[in-house]
C-alpha cells in the first residue's frame, strides 16, 4: 500500500471536477472579465503546479506500487510505477504544463473557459493513472475515461462539425477499446496474471493448442488499441477529431493521447503476451504491414492537405506509426526507437500544433498557404516552427534523427524477411513527403516573394467561430508582439526537440535499459 | 411458518391492489401512503425470507398426485425474488409522481401492485407447473397496464402483446408436457429431471421440444424474432415500461429458461447438441440484432426497449453456454442489468413526465436543465456501455469469462457479439449524453427555461438506483460469489 500514489491522480481530477461544477452552474456563459480570468489561471496553475510536482516525485522515487481494491476476483485496480511508465508520465506532465501555458492566452477569445480547464486538469489525472497502471484491467479503465474525458475537448467550440468529430472520435476510440477488452478476456484466461511484467505472463502450458485464438485476440487489442495511434484500419477519426478543437488541446491531443494507444499496445505485447509469442507470427506481419501503409498513407494525405491542422493531424497519423513499425519488428533497437520517437515526436507535434494555435489566434489562418510571409512579422515563432519541423524530417542534430536511425537499424537487424529493407525505404519515403509538407511554409514564411507581402499589413477579419468582439479587439491591441505565455512552450519545445538530438544519451539509455528488461 | 409465509408474500401485493378501488381514500396522498406501506412491508417480508429460508416447500393446492401448486425458495429464486423486491418500492414511489393527475389512477394501481405479486410468484415457483401458472398469469395483469391510455396505439400495442405472450406460453407448454411425461419429478432439481436412460431413444424429440420451450419462454425475453412486442409496448406509463418491461417481465422470461434449462431438461442432456448452438445462434443474433435497432430508433423509450432486447439476450447468452460460469454470468447480468435498465428508464420517464418530449433530437440542452436526472442517465448509460467500475462491466466480464472458458466456436462468436453490442451500445446512448450535455451551437436555451427537475418522488429511486449501479460496480464480490453458488451444482 502506498498511498502517495494515488494523490496526482486523484487530485486533478477532484479539482477539475469542481471546476466542471461551477461551470455548470453558472448561468451566463460569456467570457469573464481580466480578474476573474486571472483567478482561474491562478487555480489551474496551482493545481496543474501541484499534482505534476507530486506525479513526477511519485513516478521518480522508486517503484511504488499500490492496489486500490479488488474489482474481481484476482484482478485489482492495481498502479504500479515500472520504468516505462516513468517515461510516458514525464512527457505527459510536461507537455501538459507548457500547452496550459499557452492556452492562458489562446482560451481567451474560444469561450467556457472553465469547462475546457476542468475537463483539462481532470485528464491530466486520468492520465497520469493510465501510465501508473499495473495491470490490463486497470488500464482498459482509464484508457476508456481517457476517452470519454478527452471528448468534450474535441468538441469545445460546439459548431456542429465539431461535436460529429468528437461523436466519432469517441465511437473509433470505443469501438478500440473493445477490440482491447476482447482480448483481455483471453489474455486473462491463459496467462498467469494481468500485472504487468517484462516479457509477459502468458502461461505456456494453457495457451498451448490455443494459440489461434490467442493470436486472434491479440491482433484484435492492436488494432483496437492502434485506433487511438490513429492505424489503419481505424484511423479515420483522428483527421476529424484533432484540428476542430482549440488549438492547446490539439496540441495534446496530437502529442500526448494518441500515445496512450501506444501504451495500451506496448503493454499488452511486450508486458503480457511476451514477445516470443508473437515473434514471426501472421500478427506481426500483419502488423507490420499496416504500420507501413499508415506510415505512408498519412505523409501522402498530409502532403496534399491544405488546412495547415489538418495537415499537423495527417502527419501525427504517420509519425504515430513510426512508433507502431518500432515495436512491431519485435527487437530491442527498434523498440529503443519507438520509445525515443514518443518522447520527440510528443515534443514535437505538441509545439507544431501550438504554432498553428499562434497562427489562428493572431491572424485567423487557418490555411498553409495564407502563412506567406508570416515569418516578418512573427520570427521567432517561425524559427521555433523550422527547428520544429526540421525535427520531425529527422534532419540531424534532432531528435527525429535518433529515433529514426533507432528504427531503421532495428529494422535492419529484425530478419523480418522483406520488411527489413522495405521498413526503412518507407520511413525515408515518408521522411521526404514530412520535409515536403513541413518546410515549404517555413521557406515562404521568411522568403514570400512579393505577392505575400501587401497582405500582411492588416491582420485578416476572422471568421473563427467561438469568439466575441471583445477577443477581436484585444487581439488587434495585442500588437505584433507575441505574449511570453505563448512564446515560451514554443521555444522550451523547440529547444527540447533540437537537445534530444545534440544530446540523446540519457533517454535513448533509459529507452535502451527498458529494452532490455522486455526482450 | 415460514412456508406460509411465502404464499402471504404472494397474496398480499394481489389483495393490496385488488382493494385500491375498493377502499374510500380521503385523499390521493393517503392511498399513496396505503400502497407504498403494503408494498414495502412485502419487500420487507420477503427479505426477511431470504435470510430464514425456509427448509419445507408450500403445497397449495393439488390437482393429481404429481401436479400441484407449490411454493419453494431456493438460491435462483431467493436471487430473483430479492431484485424483485428491492425495485418495487422504488418504482412505485415514483410511480405516484409520474401518474399525478391521471385519470382511472387507482386501476393502475391495482394492476401495478398486483403484478408485483404475480411476479414474486414466479420466483417462488417450486415446479414448473406453478411456474407456467404464474407466468401466464403475468402476461394477464400486465395487459391491462400496456393498454391504459386507451389510445389507439395502444389498443393495438395490447393486441400484439397479448398474441405474442399468449403464443409463447402454448409453445411453452408443450415442454411442460413433456418434461411432466419424461421427468421423474415436476419439481425443479439441479441438474434436470429427465431419466437421461430412459429418454435416450427420444433424444431428438427432445432436443425439439426444448427449443420450442426455449423459445416459448423467450417470447418475454423479446428474442428474436419474437422482439417487437416490447418496444410497441413502450406506449405504456413509463413505471410499467421501466419495472415490468425492463425487468420484471423480461426478467421473468429469462428467470424460465434458466428454469427449464438447467433444472427440467438439464445440460446434460442439452450440452453439446445442435438444440445448444441453435439457441445461442439466436441469443447472439439477437444481442447484435437488439442493439442495431437501438442505434436506429429515433424515439427515447423505444430506443430503451431495443436496448432491452440486446441485453436480454446476453442473459440467454449465457444460459445457453450451459456451463456453471455462464449460468452465473447470466444471473449476474440478470441483476445488473435490472439497475441499470430500470434507472435508464425511469430517467426517460422524468424526461417525458417533465418536457413532453419523447424523441431524441428534441432533448438537446436538457442536462443543464435537470442535472441530477441527466447524471444518473449518465451513470447508467456509462454502465449499459461497460465502463469499468460500473456494474454493466462487471456482468459482462462474467459473461465472457464463462464464453472464453467453455470453448466453443459459437461462444467465442458470441465474445465477439458482445464486443460489437457494446459499441452499438455506446454509439446509441452516448450520443444521448452528449446531446444533452453539449448541446451544438445555435442551440437556444430560451425554449426549454420552464423545464424544472421533477420532485422527490421521482428523483429517489434515480439517485437510489445510480448509486448502486457504482457500487456493484466497484464492489461485486460477494454478490458474484453467491451467484457462482448458485450457479454451481
Amino acid at each position: 500500500m502506498d498511498a502517495f500514489l494515488l494523490i496526482p491522480i486523484v487530485l486533478p481530477m477532484f479539482f477539475g471536477a469542481l471546476l466542471l461544477f461551477f461551470s455548470f452552474r453558472e448561468k451566463n456563459t460569456a467570457p469573464g472579465g481580466r480578474r476573474e480570468r486571472a483567478r482561474l489561471c491562478l487555480y489551474v496553475s496551482a493545481v496543474l503546479g501541484i499534482s505534476v510536482a507530486l506525479a513526477l516525485a511519485a513516478a521518480w522515487s522508486g517503484d511504488r506500487e499500490l492496489v486500490l481494491f479488488t474489482l474481481f476476483e484476482g484482478v485489482p485496480v492495481y498502479f504500479h510505477v515500472d520504468a516505462l511508465g516513468r517515461l510516458f508520465v514525464t512527457v505527459v506532465s510536461l507537455i501538459w504544463v507548457l500547452s496550459a501555458l499557452f492556452a492562458f492566452v489562446y482560451m481567451k477569445h474560444e469561450g467556457k473557459e472553465k469547462r475546457y480547464y476542468g475537463f483539462y486538469l481532470i485528464l491530466y489525472g486520468v492520465l497520469v493513472a493510465l501510465d501508473f497502471s499495473g495491470n490490463l484491467v486497470t488500464m482498459y479503465l482509464f484508457y476508456e475515461l481517457t476517452t470519454l474525458v478527452s471528448m468534450p475537448l474535441v468538441l469545445h467550440n460546439g459548431t456542429r462539425e465539431a461535436v460529429m468529430a468528437a461523436l466519432k472520435y469517441l465511437f473509433y476510440s470505443m469501438c478500440g477499446a473493445y477490440g482491447g477488452l476482447f482480448s483481455v478476456f483471453f489474455l486473462y484466461r491463459y496467462s498467469d496474471s494481468l500485472n504487468f511484467a517484462p516479457g509477459g505472463t502468458l502461461n505456456q502450458a494453457a495457451a498451448q493448442g490455443h494459440e489461434g485464438i490467442l493470436l486472434i485476440a491479440v491482433f484484435a487489442a492492436l488494432v483496437g488499441f492502434g485506433a487511438k495511434a490513429g492505424m489503419v484500419p481505424l484511423h479515420a477519426w483522428l483527421p476529424t477529431a484533432h484540428p476542430v478543437a482549440p488549438s492547446p488541446a490539439s496540441a495534446v491531443l496530437s502529442g500526448v493521447i494518441v500515445k496512450s494507444g501506444v501504451l495500451a499496445v506496448v503493454r499488452v505485447v511486450f508486458y503480457v503476451a511476451g514477445t516470443d509469442f508473437l515473434q514471426g507470427t501472421w500478427v506481426q506481419y500483419v502488423w507490420m504491414t499496416l504500420a507501413l501503409l499508415t506510415v505512408f498513407m498519412g505523409s501522402m494525405l498530409a502532403y496534399r492537405e491544405q488546412i495547415f491542422k489538418k495537415r499537423l493531424a495527417y502527419s501525427t497519423v504517420s509519425q504515430v506509426s513510426y512508433i507502431m513499425f518500432g515495436l512491431s519488428l519485435l527487437t530491442p533497437d527498434a523498440f529503443t526507437g519507438a520509445l525515443l520517437h514518443v518522447v520527440v515526436h510528443a515534443v514535437v507535434k505538441c509545439g507544431l500544433f501550438l504554432t498553428a494555435g499562434v497562427f489562428v489566434y493572431r491572424f485567423g489562418y487557418t490555411r498553409a498557404e495564407e502563412l506567406g510571409g508570416i515569418g516578418k512579422k512573427m520570427p521567432k515563432t517561425m524559427w521555433c516552427y523550422l527547428l520544429l519541423s526540421l525535427t520531425l524530417v529527422g534532419i540531424p542534430p534532432t531528435g527525429g534523427f535518433v529515433s529514426k536511425w533507432y528504427l531503421a537499424e532495428g529494422a535492419l537487424q529484425s530478419g523480418t524477411g522483406v520488411f527489413s529493407w522495405l521498413g526503412p525505404v518507407v520511413l525515408l519515403v515518408s521522411a521526404l513527403l514530412t520535409a515536403g509538407y513541413l518546410l515549404p511554409i517555413a521557406m515562404k514564411g521568411f522568403f514570400p516573394g512579393s505577392e505575400h507581402l501587401q497582405g500582411l499589413e492588416e491582420p485578416h477579419g476572422i471568421e473563427e467561430p467561438g469568439e466575441g468582439a471583445q477577443a477581436h479587439s484585444s487581439r488587434k491591441a495585442l500588437g505584433p508582439e507575441l505574449s511570453p505565455a505563448m512564446l515560451v512552450p514554443l521555444v522550451v519545445l523547440a529547444a527540447l526537440a533540437v537537445w534530444l538530438g545534440v544530446f540523446p544519451g540519457p533517454v535513448s539509455e533509459y529507452a535502451a535499459r527498458i529494452a532490455t528488461a522486455v526482450f | 411458518m415460514r412456508e406460509v409465509l411465502m404464499l402471504i408474500v404472494v397474496l398480499l401485493p394481489m389483495f393490496t391492489g385488488i382493494l385500491t378501488p375498493m377502499l374510500s381514500f380521503r385523499s390521493r396522498k393517503a392511498m399513496c401512503i396505503y400502497l407504498e406501506t403494503a408494498v414495502c412491508v412485502n419487500s420487507l417480508l420477503v427479505f426477511w425470507l431470504l435470510f430464514h429460508a425456509p427448509d419445507k416447500t408450500l403445497t397449495v393446492f393439488r390437482f393429481t398426485h404429481d401436479l400441484s401448486i407449490t411454493l419453494g425458495l431456493d438460491g435462483m429464486g431467493a436471487v430473483y425474488g430479492g431484485l424483485v423486491a428491492f425495485l418495487w418500492p422504488l418504482a412505485l414511489l415514483y410511480g405516484f409522481e409520474y401518474m399525478e393527475g391521471e385519470e382511472k389512477e387507482k386501476s393502475f394501481f391495482l394492476f401495478y401492485v398486483a403484478t408485483y405479486g404475480v411476479t414474486l410468484g414466479v420466483a417462488l415457483s417450486e415446479n414448473i407447473l406453478t411456474m407456467y401458472f404464474f407466468f401466464e398469469m403475468l402476461s394477464l395483469v400486465t395487459l391491462p397496464l400496456v393498454m391504459y391510455t386507451r389510445t389507439r396505439e395502444a389498443v393495438l400495442a395490447s393486441r400484439t402483446y397479448l398474441y405474442y405472450m399468449l403464443g409463447g406460453a402454448a409453445f411453452a407448454f408443450i415442454g411442460m408436457i413433456f418434461v411432466l411425461v419424461y421427468g421423474t419429478t415436476s419439481s425443479f432439481v439441479p441438474g434436470g429431471v429427465l431419466d437421461l436412460v430412459n429418454v435416450h431413444e427420444k433424444k431428438d424429440t427432445l432436443l425439439a421440444v426444448y427449443v420450442l420451450c426455449f423459445c416459448g419462454f423467450s417470447v418475454k425475453t423479446a428474442l428474436w424474432p419474437f422482439s417487437s412486442w416490447l418496444p410497441k409496448a413502450g406506449v405504456a406509463p413509463t413505471p410499467v415500461t421501466a419495472l415490468l418491461h425492463g425487468v420484471a417481465v423480461v426478467n421473468t422470461g429469462a428467470f424460465a429458461v434458466m428454469r427449464v434449462t438447467y433444472f427440467s431438461f438439464g445440460t446434460k442432456l442439452l450440452r453439446g447438441t445442435w438444440a445448444q448452438y441453435l439457441v445461442m445462434g439466436l441469443a447472439v443474433f439477437t444481442i447484435v440484432y437488439g442493439c442495431s435497432r437501438a442505434v436506429k430508433e429515433t424515439h427515447f423509450k423505444r430506443r430503451l426497449a431495443w436496448s432491452t432486447v440486446g441485453n436480454l439476450s446476453y442473459i440467454l447468452f449465457g444460459v445457453t453456454l450451459m456451463t456453471p460460469m455462464g449460468m452465473a454470468g447470466a444471473l449476474t447480468h440478470l441483476v445488473c442489468h435490472s439497475f441499470m435498465k430500470s434507472c435508464s428508464f425511469l430517467c426517460a420517464g422524468a424526461v417525458i413526465h417533465k418536457t413532453g418530449k419523447n424523441y431524441i433530437y428534441q432533448l438537446d440542452g436538457l442536462g443543464r436543465k435537470m442535472p441530477k436526472v441527466f447524471a444518473c442517465f449518465g451513470v447508467s448509460a456509462l454502465a449499459l456501455t461497460g465502463v469499468p467500475g460500473l456494474c454493466g462491466f462487471v456482468s459482462k466480464w462474467y459473461l465472457a469469462e464463462g464464453a472464453v472458458d467453455s470453448g466453443e466456436p459459437l461462444a467465442l462468436a458470441g465474445t465477439a457479439a458482445l464486443m460489437i453490442s457494446a459499441l452499438l451500445t455506446a454509439v446509441y446512448m452516448l450520443s444521448i449524453l452528449v446531446r444533452v450535455f453539449f448541446p451544438k451551437k445555435g442551440f437556444d436555451p430560451a425554449e426549454i427555461e420552464e423545464v424544472r427537475e421533477p420532485g422527490w418522488r421521482m428523483l429517489v429511486p434515480l439517485g437510489v438506483l445510480a448509486v448502486c449501479i457504482l457500487c456493484l460496480g466497484l464492489y461485486s464480490e460477494p454478490l458474484v460469489r453467491m451467484l457462482k453458488e448458485i450457479a454451481d451444482f
